[in-house]
């Protein structure tokens, strides 16, 4: 057990923490941001993808104690203020690109990462930058459209 | 912002909002207070007998709150095609006796934390008396094969199909084929895995079962049977649901031993979410085939005769097993005029894991077989795949020979379309290659769908009921289960529709036993058409109530007025009367005081099939569409790329188009995977690709372009024109890229998935 303290969405949370435990459990079990998903505990799914930093990272893989001091992006703090919708969700909305849903929230993050470092991605790049993230109901079309629309938005 | 008409309007998704904030919730994230985790124990033997359980050392260990096995139930055995198949129901939510695969649940234990409950599982201990294994369906028909259940022969389903006469038929043939075809098993892959919390209340003995499920009225049916309960005290709830495809379709024995095991802890809510390898190993998976194909046809194209055999492996029991032999059989009859035909499916008991529904059924199977079989009987006679499909494919207002009431059918105009926008004139049959080592091609593969199937009770209604409360915000109940395919948002645009309102006044609560009415659920593309229906009955029920008041407030005939645009106008002249809200403030005022509560049922017009021929109009209407694959092979590979997919699909009208094209487009990448790649493998019962990274579903560089057209029949049944479509896409998808590979390069690979090692070996073979 170790005391650390975790940036989760801008607010700081001081924690005990097991050794192994991961920052998946962490943000769903303790912290209650249920947004986050996982599909496979492995890191194959991409459906626990948040952001570390700005980056995206599988939360299913990381220990949560390798996540102190940096600062961790759920779902739920990806919207400007309460009420409003980032440009990402917005578009995804807009394009038809949710079905189940159950996807989304990591597709989401993986493609803010993306805009972060790339502001105007081709269609393969945007299609390269989720690869991780797997979706069965859409076929990739409609949320590579959502993340190109995103892109002009946020120009 | 105010949609009025919003059908055939794109609008977002009622849920899509909750969806992208990551607030949708879904049974994976539930939690109570006190709430305990469930775990099953397996078989870990594919075929043994249960000489002894002892579960005391568990039940000691501290954590540990309950353990159930077999001996804590009625023992009553649960299936899926109970209605028309009684002796499918083979299955026992915990098995006592015998265990037939590896994976087989016999116990069940909740505990306060995840380790208790695994190391309880490991405390369990069961005494086997190991029996001899089958695992090739061929070698279990064989006499003397280890009997896995009563079944002569392990054949636990027999369909047959006859009408005309086969024999004669194909001796007036100018040119008669055979092919065998081969089709191996695969998974669903819904994200969300399955996850049920059951809590059972002291007080009442009633149940409360959360589930991640297509059907939660069927649920709740095996529920009471095999707990020996009534269904008014089981309660099942449905919230969003990550995905399904036919997979969860039935009750599962984690949904049932969630609940005993709250009983046995006196109440307690207990969660048991399989893990994603229980939910590639442990609950259902698509039926593996060997389809075996002869037909006959004349020079000018006709079909004389279609005979065939399916063999499929259905595992340890049979689940959805007769629809999906029916499916894999019957299909046929909606695609192509056929008056001879003989067609015998057997779907035999193995000792490897349960198959059971899977998006299309047996029709992904039968699809790839005869849409391969139809491009090389025309090729047999130098015709045109386009032109043969033209010449024998159904028309519309046709009553086919097994009795099927074709109403409305697109499926010519779907060909045309498909053969036009693709340039399939230019491009089939052309030399094309692209360089030295690569090849382009064109295929085509068609395809129906029913929109319901009776086979599981002996209606298939579905209800709903709408209420418009004072302050003109309206509620809409349904049973139906939106698990991601939007039946929320289209039900929330019928009635919207119907009622001449804003999409956004209404809210969807949809799917718990206690509150909605009852749906069948979510299969056989069966919602937007049966549910549709009801909820626009509804609809049209809450908007005669209030148009009864305001008639008679204005002494005007009710008849005469109608709601467009959130106003109740002249129906005649479109005359504004009064606003929608002021109408819903006369409604509940002291003169009146009329609640307004609109309901509305739908039961397709279908006769029942009769099982020992195939004859039976199974669905109210069909849909139809005709898909081209574009692809381009490296010969010296072996590597196929699909260049473009066009779909062109009879969907009668889109209540939602871009939902719609959602539909088309992820069938269409599914079917991809299962053309390419997806394999669910077996050893000895055991699955050897049990994770992502093994069972590999197409990600997002797997994606391709996609041109999906819609043609508009207008279905006189379907509510607003519109007819089921969910499943259809996905059936032609691998014939029309094994066909295109053809026109590219000269081989046709009857064996999925068409591996670059195939690719290379049948060039290889074509070359020497």
């Amino acid at each position: 057990m170790k005391t650390i303290s975790l940036n989760v969405n801008g607010k700081v949370y001081d924690l005990q923490v097991r050794d192994s435990e991961l920052l998946i459990e962490t943000l769903r079990e303790r912290l209650g941001f249920k947004g986050t998903k996982y599909s496979c505990l492995e890191g194959e799914c991409g459906a626990c993808t948040v952001l570390v930093d700005g980056k995206n990272m599988l939360s299913c893989l990381m220990l949560t104690l390798d996540a102190q001091d940096r600062k961790i992006t759920t779902i739920e703090g990806l919207a400007p203020s309460q009420g409003e919708l980032h440009p990402i969700q917005q578009a995804f909305i807009d394009e038809g690109a949710v079905q189940c849903g159950f996807c989304t929230p990591g597709m989401i993050l993986a493609a803010k990462s993306l805009l972060d470092k790339t502001p105007e991605p081709g269609p393969e790049e945007i299609a390269r930058a989720l690869d991780g993230n797997l979706c069965r109901c859409t076929g990739y079309v409609r949320i590579i459209s959502a993340v190109e629309s995103a892109a002009r938005k946020l120009k | 912002m105010k949609t009025t008409s919003p059908v055939g309007k794109s609008v977002p998704r009622i849920d899509a909002r909750l969806k992208v904030t990551g607030e949708a919730k879904f049974v994976f994230d539930l939690e109570f207070p006190g709430m305990l985790v469930g775990r099953m124990l397996r078989s870990p033997h594919a075929h043994a007998r249960i000489v002894k359980i002892d579960t005391s050392k568990a039940e000691k260990l501290p954590g540990v709150r309950a353990v159930v096995t077999a001996e804590d139930t009625p023992k009553i055995k649960f299936g899926s095609n109970e209605y028309f198949f009684p002796y499918t129901v083979d299955q026992l939510p915990l098995e006592s006796e015998k265990v037939r695969y590896i994976g087989d649940e016999i116990a069940a234990v909740a505990a306060v934390d995840e380790e208790t409950a695994e190391k309880a599982l490991s405390l369990i201990d069961v005494t086997y008396e190991v029996l001899p294994a089958v695992f090739d369906p061929l070698e279990a028909m064989k006499p003397g094969a280890p009997a896995i259940h009563s079944a002569m022969n392990n054949i636990g389903v027999m369909l047959p199909v006859h009408f005309g006469n086969p024999d004669k038929g194909l001796k007036e043939a100018d040119y008669v084929r055979e092919d065998i075809f081969t089709l191996p098993s695969a998974a669903h892959c819904a994200l969300e895995p399955h996850v049920s919390v059951g809590q059972y209340e002291l007080a009442t003995s009633r149940i409360t079962l959360w589930t991640s499920t297509q059907a939660p009225f069927k649920i709740r049916e095996a529920m009471a049977k095999t707990l020996r309960m009534a269904e008014a005290d089981i309660r099942v709830i449905k919230l969003n649901v990550g995905g399904g495809f036919g997979g969860k379709l039935e009750m599962f024995p984690m949904d049932f031993a969630a609940c005993l095991l709250s009983k046995k802890s006196g109440g307690l809510p207990v969660k048991i979410t399989a893990s994603r390898t229980e939910v590639f190993s442990f609950t259902r998976r698509k039926h593996p085939m060997i389809y075996k194909l002869k037909s006959g046809v004349k020079k000018d194209g006709t079909i004389t005769a279609i005979t065939g055999e399916v063999i499929a492996d259905g595992g340890a029991y049979c689940s959805y097993g007769p629809t999906v032999i029916a499916a894999a059989t019957m299909r046929l009859f909606m695609v192509y005029k056929i008056k001879n035909i003989r067609m015998f499916g057997s779907r035999v008991y193995t000792n490897n894991p349960v198959c059971g529904a899977i998006r299309g059924f047996g029709g992904v199977q039968s699809g790839f077989a005869i849409e391969s079989h139809m491009d090389m009987l025309a090729r047999g006679i130098g015709m045109d795949p386009v032109e043969f499909r033209l010449k024998n494919a159904t028309d519309p207002d046709t009553l086919t020979v097994n009795k099927m009431i074709l109403s409305s059918n697109g499926l010519k105009e779907c060909i045309r379309k498909g053969a036009e926008v693709s340039g399939w004139k230019e491009k089939y049959g052309r030399k094309k290659d692209e360089g030295q080592d690569t090849a382009r091609g064109i295929g085509l593969g068609i395809a129906a769908d029913v929109m319901g199937s009776k086979m599981y009770k002996s209606h298939e209604s579905a209800g709903t009921i709408i209420k418009v409360e004072e302050d003109g915000s309206v509620y809409l109940f349904t049973g139906a289960a939106d698990t991601g395919q939007g039946s929320d948002t289209a039900m929330a645009q019928i009635a919207a529709q119907e009622m001449g309102i804003a999409y956004e006044r209404i809210r969807v609560k949809a799917a718990d036993t206690e509150i909605t009415p009852f749906d069948t659920g979510s299969f056989a593309s069966r919602v937007t058409f049966i549910s549709g229906n009801a909820t626009r009955n509804a609809a049209r029920d809450a908007k005669r109530q209030v148009l009864d008041v305001v008639g008679r407030e204005l002494k005007l005939d009710p008849v005469s007025l109608d709601i467009r645009d959130e106003s109740v106008v002249e129906a005649a002249t479109g005359k504004v009367l009064l606003s929608f809200d002021q109408a819903i403030t006369l409604c509940s005022s002291f003169n009146y005081g009329q609640l307004i509560i609109g309901r509305g049922s739908y039961n397709p017009k279908t006769t029942p099939i009769d099982f020992r021929t195939g004859e039976g109009n199974i669905s109210g209407s069909y849909g139809f569409e005709a898909q081209i694959a574009e692809v381009e092979v490296n010969k010296k590979t072996g590597r196929v790329r699909v260049l473009r997919m066009y779909d062109v699909h009879d969907i009668g009208y889109p209540i939602n188009p871009v939902s719609v094209h959602g539909q088309i487009e992820g069938s269409i990448i599914m079917g991809i995977g299962y053309t390419f790649h997806e394999n669910l493998r077996f050893r000895d019962g055991k699955v050897l690709n049990p994770n992502f990274s093994k069972y590999r579903i197409p990600r997002s560089m797997d994606r391709t372009t996609i041109e999906s057209i819609f043609v508009e029949t207008n279905d006189p049944q379907g509510p607003f024109g519109a007819k089921g479509m969910g499943e259809a896409s996905l059936l032609p998808t691998a014939a029309a890229i094994a066909n295109a590979i053809f026109d590219a390069v000269g081989v046709q690979i009857k064996d999925l998935p068409i591996t670059p090692q195939k690719v290379l070996a049948a060039l290889k073979s074509v070359r020497t």
